[in-house]
C-alpha cells in the first residue's frame, strides 16, 4: 500500500479516532487518543488489509512540555509500515499495557516506566529494569533531569 | 530409593560475568533439578544511556555515539542514523558514496557473523573454529583500517555520505578477500556443519516457533530460521539494495541448528553482494558526498528508520523540533533487545548446558539491549 492508499484506508475505517500528523516523514503517523489505544492496536492486528503483526518500536518522548509515545508499527505478511502517537500531559501521565496485543511490548514498556515514570496499567511487571537496583535520582530520561555529575553540552553556534 | 526424597527448586545465577553471556548479562535461573524451570535475565550492566548523550550532541556528533549502540557492526548504526536524519533533512547521497556504503556495511556483516561462528563454537566448547573465523575477520578489520583509520568505531558513515574515499589498495585487497571467503567458510562449515557433536547439541534445541518469533518482535536470521522470509534489504530497500542480486535462505526448524545454517549462507551471500557493488562501483565521479556542518538542523520532523543488521532490525527513531541543532529525542531499537527477551520461553525445559547453545544461536550481544 502507498502512503495515500494507506492513510485513507484507515481514516475511512476509524473515521475522527486518528488524525495524520504533518511531521511524518515517509510513513504516515497518526495522532490517537489514548483510551482508544488498545481497541485500535487490536483493530489493526486482526485486520485483513493490514495484519499489523509486528511491533518495531515503543518510545516516549519528553517535548519539555507534554509526554509523547510513538508505537511503530509493522506488517510483515503485507509489509505495511505506519506510526501512532499519543500525547499527554505530565500529571498523572499513564498508558495501557498493549502486551495482549503484542507481547514483545512488554519491555519497552518497563523502560519506558522507568526513565520516565509513565506509569503503565496492566502489565505485569514493572520493576527496575536498565538503571541499577539501588537507584534514586528519579526518572533520568526527563528533560529537567539534573545531577551533579550531568553537564549540558553548549550550543553550537 | 527415592520414595520420600525431598525435592524442591532451587535458583542459579548466571552471569552477570559468565563467558558465554557476550557482554554482562545475568539470568536468575529457578532449576528443578538440571531442568530449568523459569529463567529471568536481569539487564541494565551496560547501560550507557547512549540515548540520553545523543539528546545532548548535535546531529553530526550523535554518529560516533552511534558506533558505541551495537559495536559489532557499527557501519549498520552509523547507516542507520544517518538515513534517518538523511530523510529528515531531505539530503541525497551521492551515488558513488552509496556504492561504499554498501561494500563496508556487507563486509561488517561478514565480520560480525565471523565473530559470532568463533563464539558460539567457543561456547559449544571447540576453540579451533574462533581462531579461524577471527583470522578472515582481521583481513576485514585491516580493509576498514586503512580506509577510515579504526578498527571497531569507525565513524565512516555520515549524514550526507562517507567520510573519505576508499584507498588505492582497498580493491585488491578487497578482491583478494572475496577470491577466498567461500573456500574459507567451506573451511568452516566442515569443522562444524557435521559435526556429530555440535549436532547433537544444536539440533531440536530452542525451537522457536514462527507465530512467537513474530509476537516477541525477532527479526534478522532468527527469524528466517523460524521459516519466515523477510528481509529489509529486500522488502523496505534502503541505500541502493534493490540494484544488487541475493538469496535470502530460509530454513524451518527454528532450532539453533537451524539458525547457525542461515548464518552461514548469510555470509555467501553478503560477499556476493560486495562483489557485485565493488562491479558497479562508478569510476568516472568519485564523490564522497558533503558532510553535514556542526551547525546543522533539520526541518520539524519525526522518522523512524530501519535496516537489516546482522542480528535483526535495527531501527532509529529521531524527533526533531526544528529551532535546535540538537535531537529532541533518539530511540535506538536494536534485534537483540527483541531476541533476549523471547529467551525466557525458550529456555522452559530444557537444561542448563542448552541456555548457552540457545543464547549463542540467537547471537545476542549485550551493549545493544542496554544502549
Amino acid at each position: 500500500m502507498t502512503f495515500e492508499e494507506l492513510t485513507t484506508y484507515l481514516t475511512e475505517k476509524f473515521g475522527d479516532k486518528l488524525e495524520l500528523l504533518e511531521t511524518g516523514k515517509f510513513e504516515p503517523f497518526f495522532l490517537i487518543k489514548k483510551e482508544n489505544l488498545v481497541e485500535i492496536c487490536e483493530a489493526v492486528k486482526t485486520d485483513d488489509k493490514l495484519l499489523i503483526d509486528f511491533l518495531c518500536n515503543i518510545g516516549a518522548i519528553d517535548t519539555g512540555e507534554k509526554f509523547e509515545i510513538v508505537y511503530n508499527l509493522a506488517s510483515i505478511k503485507k509489509n505495511i509500515r505506519f506510526d501512532l502517537k499519543l500525547v499527554m500531559e505530565y500529571e498523572g501521565a499513564e498508558v495501557d499495557s498493549v502486551q495482549e496485543v503484542w507481547p514483545c511490548s512488554n519491555w519497552y514498556e518497563r523502560e519506558m516506566w522507568e526513565l520516565y515514570g509513565i506509569n503503565i496499567k496492566n502489565h505485569d511487571n514493572l520493576t527496575r529494569f536498565l538503571l541499577p537496583d539501588e537507584w534514586d535520582q528519579g526518572h533520568p530520561m526527563l528533560k529537567n533531569w539534573d545531577a551533579p555529575d550531568f553537564k549540558r553540552m553548549p550550543e553550537v553556534e | 530409593m527415592t520414595e520420600g526424597l525431598r525435592t524442591e527448586e532451587f535458583q542459579v545465577n548466571m552471569g552477570p560475568h559468565h563467558p558465554s553471556t557476550h557482554g554482562v548479562c545475568r539470568f536468575i535461573l529457578t532449576m528443578d533439578g538440571e531442568v530449568i524451570v523459569r529463567a529471568e535475565p536481569v539487564i541494565g550492566y551496560l547501560h550507557r544511556s547512549l540515548e540520553k548523550i545523543c539528546e545532548n550532541r548535535t546531529y553530526a556528533q550523535c554518529i560516533p555515539v552511534m558506533d558505541r549502540f551495537e559495536y559489532c557492526t557499527s557501519m549498520c548504526c552509523n547507516e542507520v542514523f544517518a538515513l534517518a536524519v538523511e530523510k529528515l533533512a531531505g539530503i541525497e547521497v551521492p551515488e558513488y558514496a552509496e556504492y561504499l556504503r554498501v561494500i563496508m556495511m556487507e563486509l561488517n556483516r561478514i565480520a560480525s557473523h565471523m565473530i559470532w561462528y568463533g563464539t558460539t563454537a567457543l561456547d559449544l566448547g571447540a576453540i579451533t573454529p574462533f581462531l579461524y573465523s577471527f583470522r578472515e575477520r582481521e583481513d576485514i578489520l585491516d580493509m576498514f583500517e586503512m580506509t577510515c583509520g579504526q578498527r571497531l568505531t569507525y565513524n565512516y558513515i555520515r549524514i550526507g555520505g562517507v567520510s573519505k574515499d576508499i584507498p588505492p589498495e582497498f580493491i585488491p585487497k578487497c578482491k583478494e578477500f572475496l577470491a577466498t571467503i567461500d573456500h574459507k567458510i567451506d573451511d568452516y562449515e566442515r569443522m562444524l556443519t557435521e559435526n556429530p557433536i555440535f549436532m547433537v547439541r544444536n539440533k531440536g534445541v530452542g525451537t522457536l516457533s514462527p507465530e512467537m518469533a513474530i509476537a516477541y518482535g525477532v527479526s534478522g536470521p532468527s527469524l528466517r530460521a523460524s521459516g519466515i522470509k523477510y528481509d529489509l534489504r529486500r522488502d523496505d530497500p534502503y541505500s541502493i539494495y534493490n540494484r544488487f542480486k541475493f538469496d535470502i535462505p530460509v530454513c524451518h526448524n527454528g532450532d539453533c541448528y537451524d539458525r547457525y545454517i542461515i548464518r552461514i549462507k548469510e555470509m555467501r551471500e553478503s560477499a556476493k553482494i560486495v562483489r557485485q557493488a565493488l562491479e558497479q562501483l562508478p569510476n568516472a565521479e568519485v564523490n564522497t558526498g558533503k558532510m553535514v556542518k556542526a551547525n546543522f538542523k533539520p526541518a520539524k520532523g519525526e522518522v523512524y528508520s530501519r535496516i537489516e543488521n546482522s542480528r535483526g532490525e535495527m531501527g532509529v527513531y529521531i524527533q526533531s523540533t526544528g529551532d535546535t541543532k540538537k535531537p529532541l529525542r533518539v530511540k535506538m531499537r536494536g534485534g537483540s533487545y527483541n531476541q533476549l527477551q523471547v529467551m525466557p520461553e525458550l529456555v522452559k525445559g530444557v537444561k542448563i548446558a542448552d541456555v548457552v547453545a540457545i543464547m549463542a544461536s540467537l547471537d545476542i550481544i549485550m551493549p545493544e539491549v542496554d544502549r
